[in-house]
């Protein structure tokens, strides 16, 4: 199974001896650059297999640290490399993008405030014109249309519901509490009645915030009141928990796309958002039904086990964003959530979160091109 | 599965088959790889390899894992690379 690789120091990527590596910035160098916090010494990752080189009587040509005289890179298994997720201040050349389009492997950038700023996405390799015509033709098909976004919507609002009757356990809290999380339950499973009789897919969409809109109201109940999330506010986000919010849906649309990259699906058809959202739609419209369990109980385990605390944001001028030992922590805890397995019901073997992602996409492909019913993936935990 | 890769090859053979390796697995020491491959990929770096080294003087180990689960590391002295994914 290969790995995505999360590139967190500043450095560069360059393809070398047919693999890829990682040569991060001195520290001394790294000091003048804006955006770099002094504490990357041990971020570097050991210089590997010099000795083996010396050995052989290698030549290096990169420059190597002044006082150790050793080259500090890390070369990365080209074969182990599922995407790259860059947060440091990287370099890359031309021949490294080449070599990326020959391999199939996908780089998403992250700013510097940790926000999903694009994908490079190798050529097609999977291109498959039958595929493509018939997820057009199903976008033209109004009522087609609306069936897959319904389904989109009914999913993801199920896996909400699943997170919030989770949180409304007997043995999680109080009374007040619980009634607060049963009326919550209710009054989504209303809006959620109300998808069947949807016309369009915006009349789709404002369902769909009514019924975040409602759930991000509990957050304050799970998390604690320091956290609570009163409004959803991007671009910039004006708090801690939107700034986690934002950062952790960042990673699902990019992972997402990363596996709908591996399909015959055109990440830019898509049907519940609209196809000109100058993003890879598709990808958003999948990431609808994994946010809840990925990027949500993920946000809520952080911070309730004060994995992520006060401390790892910074404000600045009302902005809030997360320091790098933050996103780190969040990091490593998404990686872990991709990798968790369950047991899958209809294929009886143990599948984990991320093939989860690419059965979705694959079940979209065979309701696309045989017309068999789609349907959405729901947690059934 | 896991594998890790020890070789011992002739002096002049060395560079070739590190540069070869780093392609599939990790470095973790000199002479010593190791990391998560798929079955045909194991094969076909079994195969790979197979170009690179002189079977009559070379020998190389792989010890196969089901996961990485399946057995402890322990480091003493220096640990010179790991297989860490966030860098």
């Amino acid at each position: 199974m290969k790995r995505p690789y999360y590139i967190m120091s500043s450095g560069r990527l360059r393809r070398k001896q047919n693999t890829v590596y990682f040569e991060p910035v001195t520290p001394a160098e790294s000091r003048l650059q804006p955006g770099n916090d002094n504490a990357e010494g041990d971020l570097h990752p050991r210089d590997a297999g010099i000795d083996e080189e010396l050995l052989a009587g290698f030549t290096e040509e990169t420059e190597a640290d002044p006082i150790t005289g050793r080259v500090q890179r890390k070369p990365i298994p080209v074969e182990d490399i599922e995407a790259f997720y860059c947060f440091g201040e990287l370099d890359f050349n031309t021949k490294f993008f080449n070599f990326l389009s020959q391999q199939k492997i996908a780089l998403h950038l992250f700013n510097y405030y940790g926000h999903y700023s694009g994908s490079y996405v190798p050529r097609e390799y999977l291109p498959s014109g039958f595929t493509l015509v018939e997820q057009v033709r199903a976008y033209l098909d109004t009522h087609r249309r609306l069936l897959i976004a319904r389904e989109f919507i009914e999913a993801a609002s199920f896996n909400i519901l699943k997170n919030l009757q989770y949180y409304s356990n007997p043995s999680r809290g109080s009374i007040e509490k619980l009634i607060d999380f049963s009326t919550a339950i209710r009054e989504i499973e209303t809006l959620r009645a109300a998808i069947p009789r949807t016309d369009t897919t915006n009349e789709l969409m404002g369902l769909e915030g009514n019924i975040r809109e409602r759930y991000y109201r509990c957050w304050g109940e799970i998390l604690g009141q320091d956290f609570a999330l009163d409004k959803r506010v991007k671009h910039p986000p004006n708090n801690a928990i939107n700034a986690l919010v934002s950062f952790a849906n960042g990673l699902v649309y990019a992972t997402v796309l990363s596996e709908i990259y591996h399909t015959h699906l055109d990440p830019t058809v898509s049907y519940l958002h609209g196809p000109g959202e100058r993003r890879f739609s598709l990808a958003l419209d999948i990431s609808e039904i994994f946010k809840p369990i990925l990027a949500d109980k993920m946000i809520f385990k952080l911070v309730n086990n004060k994995q992520i605390q006060e401390k790892h944001f910074r404000k600045e001028l009302n902005f809030c964003y997360l320091e790098e030992s933050g996103r780190k922590i969040v990091l490593q805890e998404y990686d872990e959530r991709l990798k968790t397995t369950i047991k899958h019901r209809s294929l009886g073997r143990n599948v984990s979160y991320r093939q989860l992602i690419r059965l979705e996409a694959y079940k979209l492909v065979s309701h696309l091109l045989s017309g068999e019913e789609y349907k959405a993936f729901r947690a059934w935990w | 599965m896991y594998v890790i890769v020890v070789y011992d090859v002739e002096e002049k053979r060395v560079a070739k088959v590190l540069k070869f390796l780093r392609r599939y697995l990790h470095w973790v020491q000199n002479s010593v790889f190791e990391g998560e491959l798929t079955e045909g990929k194991f094969k076909e770096m079994q195969a790979g390899l197979r170009k690179h080294i002189k079977p009559e003087k070379d020998s190389v180990l792989f010890y196969k894992m089901r996961s990485d689960k399946d057995f402890e590391k322990e480091v003493m002295g220096l640990e010179k690379a790991g297989t860490e994914t966030m860098l």
